[in-house]
């Protein structure tokens, strides 16, 4: 491979590195594990001046002495000498940005700093002189509006120009640096910013501010819920499933039988390939039909989320209601992401600071949190149904929620843990950034999916075909036929439920779309599904996040625990009638 | 109150400070009551203000008040001789036992008030607590006060953060919460959220009730 410059980028969380990152480097771009982690570094190849260079993106710090993780990860990509150093910095927090500055003088590396988010800095009456600015700390200093590219070619301009900064402050340890880090920057800051005219809140903030405190938060909270559900259950669920179901099933499904049937004439590889448990016909036609549409709408929709900083903001207004549960605030972020997949949010419950609140974190992510393709069915199979089905379900699930996330917080020892939160200004995301996430998060899911898919799909086919099917159905018979009271196929959505919940929900949506269900059935069997067993892939993370014996323990949990509650929802269900 | 004289204010004030040091024996004290007056001891037993039981001596609460007195004001001349006039440590105690006779509550208090209301004199005795004391802890603790007893809109100056585990205290400060710092508190439900410069800070009240703050008088 060859040899080139490389650029690391760091700063403080919240400032935009990620989007100063995509705009450097354009589309060429790869996502690694940093070895030895599951943090993930982004880097790619810029070229600026006709020279080459490999960009790398750290996690955000606030202090090289560090704490966690991503802290540790980003001293050690410095550790490792890049030919020069990138600070990105929030032009209006620009104190922060000078503690990190006089932290990362002591590695002495050539440097360039960049002052993001200017545009907003200018709207809070905050004026920056860049060149005095240069002047002090003895490198380029540049402003940019990263968003919408402003200065970011006057940013590739100033690399050949990177210095290593004057040292102005000499190394003092511990707490005590605080002090003589603030004089310092108490004389820069009076020296180059000003503040003129009034700061008069603006829309965005006190948007901001409504999300975060009791009224209206709650009632912002609801909408961005009902928002979600008629994204995921009626857009994607629905129309675009819709269209792609009927895509498949009258024109691509019946093209592939006859391609394949014309070229291939042996029987038994037609059918693995493209009968009722066809590779093509069923592994294929879910993953890009049903689940492809709804993870993709669920991708754009958490990405608003998180550039917007609501989810912040929504970690405040849960921490008392998770505390219930025995985490904290900072708790709603893996729960969150969990929604979009569950093996993804056991990687990142480690932002979660003890043993316990990481155990029950994930042991409710296993079982009660459904993935984004799962969600988006459910939501779709019971939108069919009536608004009262979605509620039964939601409360099914969100009871489990509190009275397991109550009873282990009872069970295991700990002390609590305090909640602590910077919260970003609400901002409007840009359209370019999320479709950017967006097709990186769906290729990483659909790289995960489709192999267990086909696998599955496989599966199926040899035991349907050598008759182990209806045996399976039989033994399963006394849970699901009398216990649940569900027809004997649903044997089938269980077993490939197995590997993979959303691959079983999907099974769930053509057999009730088939008609072959009641109303109470569909529900007792989603509430079932959804606190099935974690998938193969969550399962194999689980392995590793806590070991094989907790990881048993929390599928064999799940199992049972899905099973009873579905049967006694079954029985209510029966007498009340109110489905 | 029963009349007192000179005498029986000081020999009050020797027994007190024997019982500082824990010593209440009457073949002890005898001694340096003496010195004062050979009958007093007699004349405070007669006046109610001391008990004699099995050899000890004990104050009784109209003795204990008069003793409690006289010890404040006579350290607390100590401390005005000593830090104000610059007078040795040697010969302030002579002046201070003319001082403790003629100083009146008021004017005591205003000189405890003046010194900052101090708490040893000199010495290194302890020096009884005045009603001002009491006032002034009050009206300190309300200009000081830590971040879960201030309203949601109020702004502050972030005076002093009690949080000893390393790690805790290093994450505020890196974020930027620094003694000194003008804190704006903008709600206290469901979770506290500060601005402090352009940072916006979540945190629940375990760390609310340590970070203390000075109102802005």
């Amino acid at each position: 491979m060859e040899r080139f410059k490389t650029i690391l980028l760091v700063g403080n969380p919240n400032v935009g590195k990620s989007v100063i990152f995509n705009k450097l480097t354009g589309k060429d771009v790869t996502v690694s594990n940093y070895p030895g982690t599951t943090v993930d570094i982004s880097s790619g190849i810029g070229s600026f001046e006709k020279e080459k260079y490999r960009v790398l993106d750290s996690p955000g710090m606030n202090s090289l002495i560090s704490y966690s993780e991503d802290e540790e990860i980003t001293k050690n990509l410095l550790k490792e000498r890049p030919d020069l150093v990138i600070q990105i910095g929030d032009a209006k927090n620009l104190r922060r940005a000078l503690h990190l500055f006089f932290e990362l003088t002591e590695i002495e590396m050539p440097m360039i700093l960049c002052l993001n988010m200017s545009d907003e800095a200018k709207e809070r009456g905050i004026r920056t002189d860049a060149g005095i600015l240069e002047e002090l700390l003895g490198i380029p200093v540049v402003a940019t509006v990263a968003i919408t590219g402003e200065g970011i070619n006057n940013l590739k301009l100033r690399i050949k120009d990177a210095r290593i900064p004057k040292k102005i402050v000499t190394k003092k340890d511990g707490a005590l640096a605080f002090d003589i880090y603030e004089k310092e920057i108490d004389g820069i800051v009076s020296r180059v910013q000003k503040r003129v005219g009034e700061i008069k809140p603006f829309l965005a903030d006190r948007l901001g501010n409504w999300a975060m405190k009791p009224f209206p938060g709650y009632v912002i909270l609801i909408a961005v819920l009902c928002l979600m559900y008629i994204f995921l259950g009626k857009f994607a669920a629905r129309i675009c499933v819709g269209f792609l179901e009927e895509l498949f099933e009258k024109y691509i499904n019946p093209f592939l039988y006859q391609s394949i049937t014309s070229i291939i004439p042996a029987p038994f590889i037609v059918d693995a390939l493209s009968g009722e448990y066809g590779v093509f016909t069923m592994a294929i036609r879910y993953s890009f039909a049903i689940i492809f549409p709804i993870v993709f709408c669920f991708f754009v929709f958490f990405g608003i989320l998180e550039d917007s900083g609501y989810l912040p903001r929504l970690c405040i207004l849960l921490d008392k209601a998770f505390r219930l549960i025995g985490l904290n605030g900072k708790a709603v972020l893996p729960m969150v992401l969990g929604l979009g997949c569950g093996a993804m949010a056991v990687i990142s419950t480690r932002i979660l600071s003890t043993k316990k609140e990481r155990l029950i974190a994930v042991l409710l992510l296993s079982l009660a949190i459904p993935c984004s393709a799962q969600l988006g069915i459910i939501f779709g199979i019971l939108s069919g149904i009536s608004f009262r089905a979605l509620l039964i379900w939601l409360f099914v699930v969100i009871f489990l929620l509190i009275l397991v996330g109550h009873f282990s917080e009872k069970v295991l020892s700990g002390a609590k843990t305090p909640f602590l939160l910077e919260v970003p200004p609400i901002r409007i995301p840009s359209v370019e950034n999320i479709l950017m996430k967006t097709r990186m998060r769906l290729v990483w899911y659909l790289r995960e999916v489709i192999p267990f898919f086909v696998l599955a799909t496989f599966i199926l086919f040899l035991i349907n075909r050598f008759n182990i099917l209806s045996l399976i159905e039989w033994i399963f018979s006394p849970i699901v036929v009398n216990w649940l009271c569900l027809p004997a196929r649903l044997a089938e959505v269980f077993i490939v439920g197995f590997l993979r919940r959303d691959y079983g929900a999907a099974g769930l949506y053509v057999l009730a779309k088939d008609g072959l269900l009641t109303p109470s059935q569909i529900v007792v069997s989603l509430v079932v599904l959804t606190l099935f067993v974690p998938c193969f892939a969550q399962f194999l993370v689980l392995n590793r996040e806590v070991g094989i014996k907790k990881a048993f323990f929390i599928f064999f949990f799940t199992l049972s625990c899905s099973f009873f509650f579905g049967g006694i929802l079954n029985f209510f269900l029966k007498i009340i009638r109110i489905v | 109150m029963q009349e007192k004289t000179r005498e029986q204010e000081e020999a009050l004030g020797i027994i007190w400070h024997f019982r500082e040091r824990k010593i209440k024996d009457f073949d002890r004290i005898i001694g340096k009551l003496k010195e004062i007056s050979p009958g007093i001891c007699d004349c405070l037993v007669e006046k109610g203000f001391i008990e004699i039981k099995d050899k000890t001596i004990e104050l009784t609460p109209s003795g204990e008040k008069i003793a409690y007195n006289i010890t404040r004001r006579h350290r607390l001349a100590e401390r005005l001789l000593h830090d104000v006039l610059e007078i040795n440590k040697e010969e302030i105690d002579q002046s201070a036992c003319e001082f403790e006779h003629i100083l009146s509550d008021e004017v005591t208090d205003s000189i405890c008030t003046l010194l900052g209301h101090p708490k040893f004199c000199p010495h290194n005795s302890p020096i009884p607590a005045g009603e001002c004391c009491t006032k002034a802890k009050e009206e300190l603790e309300s200009i000081v006060v830590s971040l879960d007893k201030l309203k949601s809109g109020d702004t502050a100056r972030i005076a002093y953060i009690s949080i000893l585990e390393h790690q805790r205290l290093h994450k505020l400060l890196s974020l930027g919460i620094i003694p000194g710092k003008i804190l704006h508190l903008h709600q206290t439900e469901p979770a506290f959220v500060i601005k402090v410069d352009e940072t916006q800070i979540a945190l629940d009240k375990d760390f609310a009730k340590n970070i203390y703050l000075r109102r802005s008088t």
